[in-house]
């Protein structure tokens, strides 16, 4: 218990760290964002707009440690401000369209793709050299060396376009009222089968051989050795022993890919139009939106720090060393 | 072991994916692509600053009291009939429409528009058009007529007052906090005003019952939430969007020949002239015979072909684009003066009168005795903009003036051409309704700001002295003939002067599908752009489209 307060602490410090770095990094940048706004009109907008640009969004010229005063003072109170892209919509509202549909692309691919990648790992680990463990790996890490972009476009042509099993856009049809009944959940696993599809192949290489190759080592210890030599029936000893050992480097590892789902998948969602977070971010920063960048660099800042130290708390379960 | 679950639940997954629902949108309501965005935010604030507020706001939703017809360069008029300039241009009244109403069933009176503009007083933030930089004040004559007082004689003040968008008195008059207002249900005078349905994906927009100009044929408008270019493209070229103006690779590859009957594409040169801008303050840029030989020495053609896959043509002797054809000097295209032209022999001769004489390598040396080598600041990832500029620097290296490529980021980019801190850009231009907004960015002094002042045009500061009793006349000059006889002169002094280096107008993307819809502007009836984002334009084509029975 001490040591998960302990790193409790510790990832306290290194949250407010982030949020001052969150505050520092989008004010170092060239230009502010009025005349940035105002240049991306590129010439439509009368060139007298520049001064109501700025007074809008309240472009300050308070010392910076005022600002960062006020900053944190919103930030505990939940206010992030008013986007400037989407002016005058607030931060939270904007965040709040992606939000949701990238933890459920994104999270679930993830999941998926680390419980999957993890089972064949142990499964190839254990038959050595057998028909999977020759088949799988060369192939996975074929597809994850491709070009994500390419690859999800060529799903998209072949499944959605070509053969049209799946809808080419959007996380549900546009004729349907979002609500929890059977019909528009059906439609939600329906948009979101080939994106997460897409995700998933690139990235069961990773898990898969990473999980392999400690398995390996972990199969190769005494320990094992002496379990086989008691007699420890092989499942118990594929699953008990060498799988929870050779667990632990792929589960930090997932805490951090779990961190990293509210940055959204960029290329995913623009290759099928789906709703979420990475488009947001890449608008953002066109934009030189700095409320909405700061509202999601902190979300992604917060989850992976939670994803962390969820990662020491279970690691710490399944490996009394630590304890 | 677990074979047989996992075959299960793939066979399951399969059945789920074969049974499709409809997609297609009911009969009347027109499919649009304008706004870029993975989810869609609500606001339908026409005021609202920085642009964030959906597509068709202010042309579809609001309307202004006339409407700018960009390819002819005409105004037609909208909720005002008419305008009346009084002697001496301090003065301009328009008469309001009669029997307008708002969608609530109020009538829209010339009060309504008196108030907009003191609304836009009291609220500078809100006054994107900038018109109280020109207004005295507004006063309102009757229940028809609304005059506008100005502090100087500035007939080019008409364009930003007859389309600024006319709120409703009783809505906006009685909000609490203006600036922040995102007006989720608008209450307006436009053909669609009511929001049938807004979700994060789509929103569509149901007819205004009391339209003035009688109920819209087309029923509503949909906008599906595409995030970019590619997903647009695509449901375009598969027949499930009716109107985009997107930018389509090859489109009549790509889109066009999928179907001749039915899909359009159109993109008239009437956006913004590109130019090279050469910083005048930076020697040798100073020099109007270096600029000459710098725009001489480009081959135009090249340019448009390789930069612009031939989308649109090479500027004109006096840079103007599609829209300002009515302005033109033709005559001038003869002229010895001219510089639009490829002539690398008399660019060559151009930079030894100058003084930059070639070295013994072939290459140009400045007055100091150093080669001259520049860099062409283009940001990165607008790619014509990229290849327009590339075959720009082989062309000026050939002159020998050893030209590179600099790409920067967006924001970077606009730092530096709008504090004068760059040698050469490629940049866009003014685009306002006459030759005078756009030569008054290129060549008027009093638009020249000091070098790291950021100012939003006449990023190259150039000024000509002799122009200025041009534009002092055209300001005052209310006489269609004699404002004509001002842009010749004007015109004359752009070529003797040489402010910047014109590339190509841009061209205004269109495309269209007149399988569901008819009436869509075309070049045999020019009666508005095929692009959807130029508001308030749309409102020209929103009330024109017809289903197809």
């Amino acid at each position: 218990m001490a040591f998960a307060l302990r790193r409790l602490v510790f990832y306290l410090v290194a949250a407010w760290f982030a949020i001052t770095l969150n505050f520092a990094i989008p004010r170092m940048m060239p230009g502010d964002p009025a005349t940035t706004i105002f240049a991306r009109f590129q010439g439509r907008l009368a060139p007298e707009a520049l001064d109501a640009l700025k007074a809008s969004f309240g472009l300050t010229d308070a010392p910076l440690l005022t600002q960062y005063g006020t900053y944190l003072g919103h930030l505990f109170t939940g206010d992030l401000g008013l986007s400037v892209a989407y002016f005058p919509s607030p931060v939270s509202e904007v965040i709040g369209t992606g939000l949701g549909w990238t933890l459920l692309l994104a999270g679930t691919a993830v999941c998926f793709s680390f419980a999957l990648g993890t089972l064949l790992g142990v499964l190839a680990a254990w038959r050595r050299g057998g028909r999977l463990d020759a088949i799988l790996p060369p192939i996975l890490s074929f597809l994850g060396a491709f070009p994500y972009f390419w690859l999800a476009m060529a799903a998209l042509w072949l499944f959605g376009y070509t053969l049209g099993w799946f809808p080419v856009r959007h996380a549900y049809g546009s004729d349907l009222e979002p609500g929890w009944d059977l019909t528009f959940l059906v439609d939600v696993v329906r948009h979101g089968l080939l994106p997460a599809s897409t995700i998933v192949l690139v990235t069961l290489g990773g898990w898969m051989l990473s999980m392999r190759n400690t398995m390996l080592g972990v199969l190769g210890g005494e320990s094992i050795l002496y379990a086989r030599a008691r007699g420890l029936a092989p499942r118990t000893i594929m699953w008990r022993y060498a799988a929870r050992n050779a667990l632990l480097p792929s589960v930090t590892s997932f805490g951090m890919a779990l961190g990293f789902v509210l940055g959204g998948s960029l290329l995913t969602e623009i290759v099928f139009a789906y709703p979420g977070q990475g488009y947001l971010l890449l608008q953002a920063v066109r934009t030189q939106d700095y409320p909405l960048m700061q509202g999601i660099f902190l979300a992604i800042t917060l989850a992976v720090l939670a994803a962390n130290w969820i990662v020491d708390v279970v690691t710490m379960m399944l490996d009394p060393r630590i304890r | 072991m677990t074979q047989r679950p996992v075959a299960a639940a793939l066979l399951s997954l399969a059945a789920l994916a074969c049974t499709r629902a409809s997609d297609g949108p009911a009969p009347g309501v027109l499919v649009v692509s304008v706004d870029k965005q993975s989810a869609w935010v609500r606001n339908f604030n026409p005021l609202a600053a920085g642009g964030g507020a959906r597509w068709p706001t202010t042309g579809g939703i609001y309307e202004p009291m006339l409407v700018f017809n960009s390819v002819k360069g005409e105004y037609v008029p909208w909720l005002a009939t008419g305008y009346t300039w009084h002697p001496g241009a301090t003065g301009l009244t328009f008469t309001i429409r009669r029997g307008v109403r708002w969608s609530d069933g109020a009538p829209m009176t010339a009060a309504d528009v008196a108030f907009t503009f003191d609304f836009l007083r009291r609220y500078p933030a809100l006054d994107s058009g900038g018109t109280w930089k020109r207004l005295d004040r507004v006063t309102l004559d009757d229940a028809e007529h609304v005059t506008f007082h100005l502090r100087t004689p500035h007939v080019p003040a008409l364009h930003g007052l007859a389309l600024t968008p006319i709120v409703p008195e009783h809505v906006f008059g009685r909000l609490a906090d203006p600036l922040t207002f995102t007006n989720p249900e608008p209450v307006a005078t436009g053909p669609f005003t009511e929001v049938r349905v807004f979700k994060n994906q789509v929103f569509e927009l149901g007819r205004n019952p009391h339209y003035w100009g009688g109920l819209p044929a087309v029923t509503a408008i949909r906008q599906p939430a595409f995030p970019g270019n590619d997903a647009a493209n695509l449901a375009l070229i598969n027949g499930e969007v009716d109107w985009a103006g997107d930018f389509v690779p090859a489109v009549e590859r790509t889109f066009v020949g999928r179907d001749p009957a039915h899909f359009h594409s159109w993109a008239p040169p009437v956006g913004a002239m590109v130019f090279l801008y050469a910083n005048t303050t930076r020697p040798p840029f100073d020099d109007p015979r270096v600029r000459r030989a710098l725009s001489l020495a480009i081959d135009r053609e090249r340019v448009v072909e390789v930069g612009m896959y031939g989308y649109t043509r090479p500027a004109n002797t006096v840079a103007f684009s599609a829209r300002y054809d009515r302005w033109r000097d033709a005559t001038l295209d003869d002229s010895p003066e001219s510089f639009v032209g490829h002539d690398p022999t008399t660019a060559a001769a151009l930079l030894d009168a100058a003084g930059l004489r070639a070295g013994p390598d072939g290459r140009r040396l400045g007055r100091d005795g150093q080669p001259l080598t520049y860099t062409i600041d283009v940001v990165g990832g607008w790619s014509d903009w990229v290849r327009s500029a590339q075959v720009i620097a082989r062309d000026l290296t050939a002159l020998g003036i050893q030209t590179t490529l600099r790409t920067f980021e967006f924001g970077a980019w606009s730092e530096r051409v709008q504090k004068g801190e760059f040698d050469l850009s490629v940049g866009w231009s003014d685009e306002g309704p006459t030759p005078y907004d756009f030569y008054f960015w290129l060549m008027n002094p009093e638009s020249v700001a000091p070098v790291g002042k950021a100012s939003p045009g006449n990023w190259h500061r150039f000024g000509d002295p002799e122009s200025l009793a041009l534009f002092e006349a055209f300001r005052t000059e209310t006489d269609p003939q004699a404002q004509q006889r001002i842009v010749h002169a004007l015109q004359r002094r752009f070529v003797a002067t040489v402010p910047a280096i014109p590339l190509f107008p841009n061209p205004s993307w269109g495309t269209c599908s007149t399988r569901r819809f008819t009436g869509f502007p075309s070049e045999l009836d020019p009666y508005a752009r095929l692009s959807p984002f130029a508001q308030p334009e749309s409102l020209l084509v929103l009330t024109r489209l017809r289903p197809v029975p």
